[in-house]
């Protein structure tokens, strides 16, 4: 396949540098963090079982989970290109894919219903709880299929 | 050559969990004849750290087993019986760990001690004491010949043997994929609860106007995940040691996570962070270690991903 084919992914799978795929991997694990770990902790508040944290000074965690999401974006694009031939034809694959995509669009609307309103402070629906717990089970969902990727052929 | 090396680094440090165990008991019984809730806190804040410190005891020990294992005058009985007894004792010093600081975050936060500390802490700590004594004895074996017990206290013991857990994870091809990504998903909810923690402390954006007493509560999440990535690392290790005891990056993590350790407890019990109002500005000081300990968890990410790609040994 071309894109497999292509220098950077060349580069990216085989340059012989600890720069290349290590770094690029590690990257996508320290990206993971950041983005589940801000979105979980955000779930976990407005399910109640995080304490009382005010809601307003925790909008900050959308600018963390935007952070952590580009830096896999980017990364998670490189690595795809590296293996495309791979993982373009791997059903779990697209299931994690699928489940980052339910975990972001989630998370937009956790800020649009939470932080959207002209209340002040914000008030937790049932609807941001929902939004809340499908979020962090998207993220499970995802981040399982991810780590099986490297066991399942 | 080093004028140190790993095997060595256990026989330096492998009396820290009996002794240490020996001083959090003994604290934490003056703790009651003085009435002194300090002296309580104190000896909860010793189990902890020997918690925290048995964990490089016993990965240097499983260096010592791969280096001089097989050797001429070492009994490998003695070597195995050891590590059993070693792995028994090590889980229950950090049960007694985990829950020494699920009681000082308790008295954070109510001011007051728990009643369910006293029977605890008697049994917990006696328990680990017996245990700890135990693995250290038949340790003494491998080498010291002439203090030799019994033949019957070298024997295998009961069903929680190293080879049963190495049994457990290698034998089904799922045990391995599934605690890696248990590993994962522990990795997530710890960076994420400890991430915005040390964010207050930096002072970031509006994160200042959030006390720091309404953070706390979270903490026991984080916790959660240092637990279940203790464990499922633990069978990692367990079950394949020559991937980590002769990989450089491994040390790394160790090391990062020390520090990470001790700042756990730091963050959860220390009297200046708690006072922290909505509004009010960390010292210089606290900012510094917040920071410390973001680089200290990116350091244990980072050389956990790197392990298969530094060092040669998977």
């Amino acid at each position: 396949m071309w894109l497999e084919g292509s220098a950077l992914a060349t580069w990216v799978r085989e340059a012989p540098t600890i720069l290349a795929f290590a770094t690029i991997l590690t990257l996508h694990t320290f990206g993971m963090g950041v983005l589940v770990g801000a979105s979980a902790v955000l779930s976990l508040r407005l399910l109640g079982v995080g304490g009382n944290v005010p809601l307003v000074p925790l909008r900050i965690l959308f600018r963390v989970v935007w952070g952590g999401f580009w830096i896999n974006l980017v990364t998670g694009t490189l690595l795809f290109t590296a293996d495309a031939t791979t993982r373009g034809v791997q059903p779990l694959y697209f299931i994690k894919l699928f489940f980052v995509a339910i975990g972001v669009v989630s998370v937009i609307l956790i800020e649009r219903h939470v932080y959207g309103g002209n209340t002040d402070p914000p008030v937790v629906s049932a609807t941001a709880k929902r939004l809340a717990f499908l979020s962090l089970v998207a993220w499970v969902v995802a981040i399982t299929a991810g780590r099986l990727l490297a066991y399942v052929r | 050559m080093p004028f140190v090396n790993v095997p060595h680094l256990h026989l330096l440090m492998n009396h820290v969990p009996t002794v240490g165990t020996v001083i959090g008991l003994g604290l934490f019984l003056l703790s009651f004849v003085r009435r002194s809730e300090h002296l309580r806190h104190a000896s909860l804040e010793v189990f902890f750290l020997i918690a925290l410190a048995s964990l490089p005891v016993y990965l240097t020990g499983l260096a010592a087993q791969g280096a001089i294992a097989g050797s001429a005058g070492v009994s490998d009985a003695a070597i195995a019986a050891h590590h059993d007894r070693a792995m028994l004792a090590f889980t229950f010093v950090e049960i007694t760990g985990f829950v020494a600081w699920l009681a000082l975050w308790q008295f954070r936060r109510l001011a007051r001690p728990a009643g369910w500390t006293a029977p605890a802490f008697l049994l917990l700590g006696v328990v680990t004491l017996a245990l700890m004594a135990d693995a250290a004895s038949v340790g003494g074996e491998i080498r010291h010949p002439e203090i030799k017990i019994s033949e019957t206290a070298i024997a295998a013991s009961g069903w929680f043997t190293a080879a049963s857990v190495e049994g457990f994870v290698t034998n089904s091809p799922w045990v391995w994929p599934a605690a890696e990504t248990l590993h994962f998903i522990g990795l997530s909810l710890l960076f994420g609860v400890l991430f915005l923690v040390n964010l207050r402390l930096l002072g970031a954006g509006a994160l200042r106007s959030v006390s720091y007493a309404s953070l706390h509560r979270l903490l026991p999440w984080g916790m959660l995940g240092l637990g279940v990535n203790l464990v499922t690392g633990m069978l990692f290790t367990i079950a394949a040691p020559d991937q980590y005891i002769n990989n450089t990056p491994f040390y790394w993590k160790m090391g990062c996570l020390m520090i990470a350790g001790v700042n756990m407890l730091y963050l959860t019990v220390f009297d200046k962070l708690w006072a922290l109002e909505p509004g009010d500005d960390a010292a210089f000081l606290d900012k510094a270690i917040a920071a410390s300990s973001i680089g200290a968890w990116v350091g244990v990410i980072y050389a956990g991903r790197m392990l298969p790609f530094i060092g040669n040994a998977f």
